[in-house]
């Protein structure tokens, strides 16, 4: 039995020894988790970061910390052979330290438009040797997303959208220019209501009401998290009475992963119609 | 036993004992960590062999030993600032935070962490990857110039005065922080909290070549301070009548503390505690003597930090906590236990 087994066990182990694919691989930010699971080869993870939580089975893996701070020794033990990690990874100096004691570390761009995600998930895929299934996932995704946009564009005016985030019980911050945020009602056409303000920054109640938005986005770092009852600012505003409102999970939202499709989605389907577009106008 | 009449250790037993802790943690910090190294492959690098595991010997000399050496470093530097200050100020609350230089030093940090795209950009582009520790090194010793300038006006300095002073520069300090965490970014917040919570996580030789000369320099000068600040246990005037002159000390106590918690901050950001509770500790051991608390106090501070270094980065491995708050769950306890202990005075 093993005699006639051996060739064949060969057979399927050789090309991958001689193509020296990544075996053991950690990745470090949730949207690159998410596209390792997307492409089918999550069985090579060995550990994650605390940004990975999506999906649930990553819970079951080691975690390594915060992709900000990330130890040298707790990654090295698991034995990788690839580190997979976006630009924000910290400190730099274990970083190079890892790649001096022989794992490869690969540090991908952040992606905030839906070609950056799209070219992020092919340069996962030639990281792992798949670029097959890289090629498939994004053909499906590239499909998903014009469909979206098609229906953006249709819009005669762009509407503004206040887009918030709720990380703490009390705490909402306002999502100004140069986030992810905004990146992301840019892929659906419409523009933040919230200007001049670059950043993340506290939620001024005074401000809601006077933004005047055509539609309301709010992310969640944990669901259920935000309570409309605590805020009677955005409760009264034409916008949320109107059912232009959409509360999700911040990392389907601000990801850029490979739901993106999905949730630009989400965020399309919450827009008003351009009659109440031009109504809102009168 | 080794307790004298008064119910103090004796010294000579109590180095010893104190000498033997450092080594067995020092041993224990060099020999645990996330990546498992068999005791072999250790004592082989150790003899200048090579190791079975080709990582090993970049494990143990490039990562864990100066991580050791700093760890050992800071704990031994901020401990001794705050016995010299607690001796200086008279005030048992005394310690490095209070006259404002770590807030001084970790504000430079982050204000060229924040500013560092737009206003400081040249800063980044004078000093590389040493701008941050230059920033706060600098930083630490403008904050303990200047509260020195604020309490010396009136051709003597008032310790009143300086711990006044120290308060709100702090407040200011404070709120200055405040307002760059309001304009820094998403990612740069993040970087902030290495300068809030402290870490070894990325204490290298580079980091020990800058901070170790500034710290061993104010280790090793703070002996010199003893004998005068003995004196200053019984109020200032008592000083002068003894043949010192209380300005001087005062100075070079407050350079003492600039130089070593400002190196100190640069190297590891701000590491809460040890500059508190250390001096305490020994005080309650072996008496209030400087000469004998400022030593003590370094060997027992870089032993207390080493050895919750080493559990910060075993207890969640493969990640780490940040070592402040290993510190604090270690110290924290302890202190009060010593605090219920002691009579009421």
């Amino acid at each position: 039995m093993m005699f006639r087994l051996g060739p064949f066990v060969l057979a399927v182990l050789l090309p991958a020894l001689v193509q020296a694919d990544p075996l053991r691989v950690i990745t470090a930010d949730g949207a690159i988790t998410e596209i390792v699971y997307q492409l089918g080869m999550e069985a090579r993870l060995v550990a994650v970061d605390t940004t990975s939580g999506y999906p649930p089975a990553t819970q079951s893996l080691p975690k390594i910390g915060y992709l900000r701070a990330l130890p040298f020794e707790g990654v090295l033990a698991m034995k990788p052979d690839l580190l997979i990690t976006s630009e924000q990874a910290a400190p730099k100096k274990n970083l190079d330290r890892l790649t001096r004691a022989g794992v490869m570390v690969e540090t991908l761009p952040s992606a905030w438009s839906p070609e950056a995600a799209l070219a992020r998930i092919r340069s996962v895929g030639d990281l792992l040797g798949e670029p097959g299934r890289a090629a498939l996932l994004v053909t499906a995704l590239e499909t998903e997303i014009r469909r979206v946009q098609r229906s953006a564009s249709a819009r005669e005016r762009r509407p503004k959208v206040l887009f918030m985030l709720a990380a703490g019980d009390h705490s909402v911050m306002l999502a100004g220019e140069g986030t992810a945020a905004s990146a992301l009602l840019e892929a659906v056409n419409a523009d933040n209501a919230v200007s001049g303000v670059m950043g993340y920054k506290p939620a001024n109640r005074e401000a809601i009401l006077a933004s005047q938005p055509d539609a309301i986005v709010i992310a969640e770092s944990t669901p259920g998290q935000f309570d409309i009852d605590s805020w009677p600012e955005l409760a009264r505003l034409q916008a949320w009475q109107a059912g232009h409102r959409l509360v999700a999970d911040s990392m389907l939202l601000l990801g850029f992963g490979p739901r993106l499709p999905q949730a630009m989605a989400a965020v399309n389907r919450v827009m008003p119609s351009d009659a109440r577009v031009a109504d809102h106008d009168s | 036993m080794i307790r004298d009449a008064t119910g103090r250790f004796g010294y000579t037993p109590s180095l010893v004992v104190v000498v033997s802790a450092a080594a067995v943690v020092a041993l224990v910090s060099v020999s645990s960590g996330a990546y498992p190294l068999s005791v072999a492959d250790i004592l082989r690098v150790l003899a200048g062999r090579d190791a079975s595991d080709p990582v090993a010997s970049m494990v143990l000399l490039d990562v864990r030993l100066p991580r050791f050496l700093l760890g050992f470093l800071v704990g031994a530097v901020l401990s001794v600032s705050g016995a010299l200050l607690q001796g200086l100020f008279r005030n048992p609350l005394a310690d490095p935070g209070l006259i404002g230089v770590s807030a001084g030093a970790s504000l430079a940090a982050i204000a060229v962490i924040v500013l560092g795209g737009t206003w400081l950009g040249g800063w980044l582009a004078l000093f590389g990857e040493w701008a941050l520790p230059v920033a706060a090194f600098l930083g630490g010793s403008a904050t303990v110039l200047l509260a020195w300038r604020i309490a010396h006006r009136a051709g003597q300095s008032a310790v009143a005065t300086l711990l006044l002073a120290g308060i709100a520069i702090n407040a200011v300090a404070g709120a200055a922080t405040g307002l760059l965490t309001f304009y820094a970014t998403d990612d740069e917040l993040r970087s902030l909290t290495f300068w809030t919570m402290g870490s070894l996580g990325h204490a290298g030789w580079d980091e020990l070549l800058i901070g170790a000369p500034f710290m061993v320099l104010a280790i090793l000068v703070a002996p010199w301070l003893a004998r005068p600040l003995d004196a200053f246990l019984l109020g200032e005037s008592v000083v002068g009548h003894l043949g010192y002159r209380p300005d001087r000390v005062k100075k070079a106590a407050i350079l003492v503390v600039g130089l070593g918690v400002g190196a100190a901050v640069a190297v590891s950001g701000l590491i809460g505690f040890v500059g508190l509770v250390v001096p305490h500790l020994v005080r309650q051991l072996l008496g209030a003597s400087h000469r004998v608390v400022l030593p003590f106090s370094a060997l027992v501070g870089g032993t207390l930090l080493v050895a919750a270094d080493s559990l910060a980065r075993v207890v969640v491995a493969p990640a780490e906590l940040p070592i402040g708050l290993m510190m604090a769950l270690i110290g924290g306890p302890f202190f009060l236990g010593l605090l219920m202990r002691r009579k009421v005075m």
